[in-house]
């Protein structure tokens, strides 16, 4: 029963439901980076009174910092997807 | 209760007059918190129910529950090895408790508490809270390693960095559930007014998937962010 539960499920790593939530989790990270940083930038500037420099400096970190989560989103999902084809044996060919 | 424009066709809130609670003279909402009551009450019941017929050979429920939490402790020690198991109850709790309110959106009469975005940022403020405290009290001071870089020339274009994405990491997790629920929830409102029972059904089976694995990455991206934060620094 656990098995069968499991196995429809796909709760494995490398399965149905990680792989998409690990891929389904990439574009809004994409996204929250860079607002988190332009938002940081915003309330630097009207606390310092530097507009609009730490907009312009925290808006740029806040983009690589965005792309820099994609790239780590997707080296976890393809370490998973290596994970398990080492562990399943192959069918068919 | 006006949900985005959208009159809710029957809630067990409104039936209640708990809708609103006056709190120091000022009117505030509180439907959400009355459903994550309901929630907590509901797992609460499953679980003493539960305990009470404890049996070597399970049946039931306890075969339900059983292989849930089975299988999520052991997708936790697959991903984080044997630290993990210290972090099953955090972890199982919030994702029961996840998808219980995310499921009784679809039960008439009831409503999503984490359609509300003020249930989802106290979750979320409490996942970033608590591994970044995991993370202190495993490390020290030298929890200020992961915020540093792979290399020391790089520190300080780095630390900004690892900050604006730990932030990032509250506010996605924050909007990813509130957005999707509260999606499904008012999609299923306006095809109960265009067409009752008869377009809601088959949608169930959709919206069904799509709240547990809902459900499923708040408590994966939890376990990742856990397991950052108890290993090594890279």
């Amino acid at each position: 029963m656990k098995k069968k539960l499991l196995e429809r499920w796909n709760l494995r790593e490398g399965g149905i439901f990680d792989s998409a939530g690990k891929a389904s989790v990439i574009g809004l990270h994409l996204v929250s980076g860079m607002a988190v940083g332009g938002i940081i930038g915003y309330f630097l500037d009207k606390w310092l009174h530097t507009s609009p420099w730490m907009k312009l400096i925290f808006f740029i970190l806040g983009v690589i910092a965005g792309f820099r989560n994609v790239y780590l989103d997707t080296k976890l999902l393809l370490k998973a997807q290596e994970k398990k084809n080492d562990s399943t044996p192959k069918s068919g060919d | 209760m006006v949900e985005g424009g959208l009159v809710h066709p029957l809630l067990l809130s409104t039936k209640l007059d708990l809708d609103e609670m006056v709190i120091f003279g000022e009117s505030l909402e509180f439907k959400h918190v009355f459903y994550t009551w309901v929630a907590m009450g509901l797992l609460a019941l499953i679980g003493l129910i539960v305990r009470g017929r404890l049996k070597m050979t399970p049946s039931g429920a306890q075969n339900v529950l059983e292989a849930v939490i089975g299988g999520l402790e052991d997708f936790i020690v697959v991903n984080m090895g044997e630290a993990g198991r210290g972090f099953v109850p955090v972890l199982c709790g919030l994702f029961l408790f996840i998808l219980t309110m995310n499921l009784m959106g679809l039960v008439p009469g009831l409503d999503a508490a984490t359609a509300n975005i003020n249930t989802t940022a106290a979750m979320a403020l409490f996942v970033f809270i608590y591994y970044n405290a995991v993370g202190l009290f495993r490390w020290g001071p030298g929890y200020i390693k992961h915020f540093l870089g792979p290399m020391l020339p790089l520190a300080p274009l780095m630390l900004p960095l690892e900050i604006i994405s730990h932030v990032a990491r509250l506010l996605s997790l924050t909007l990813r559930l509130f957005g999707n629920i509260r999606g499904e929830e008012l999609v299923l409102v306006i095809f109960f007014t265009l067409a009752p029972l008869f377009s809601t059904l088959p949608i169930y089976f959709l919206f069904g998937l799509a709240k547990s694995l809902q459900a499923f990455i708040f408590f994966m991206l939890t376990l990742i962010y856990l397991k950052g934060a108890v290993e090594h620094a890279h």
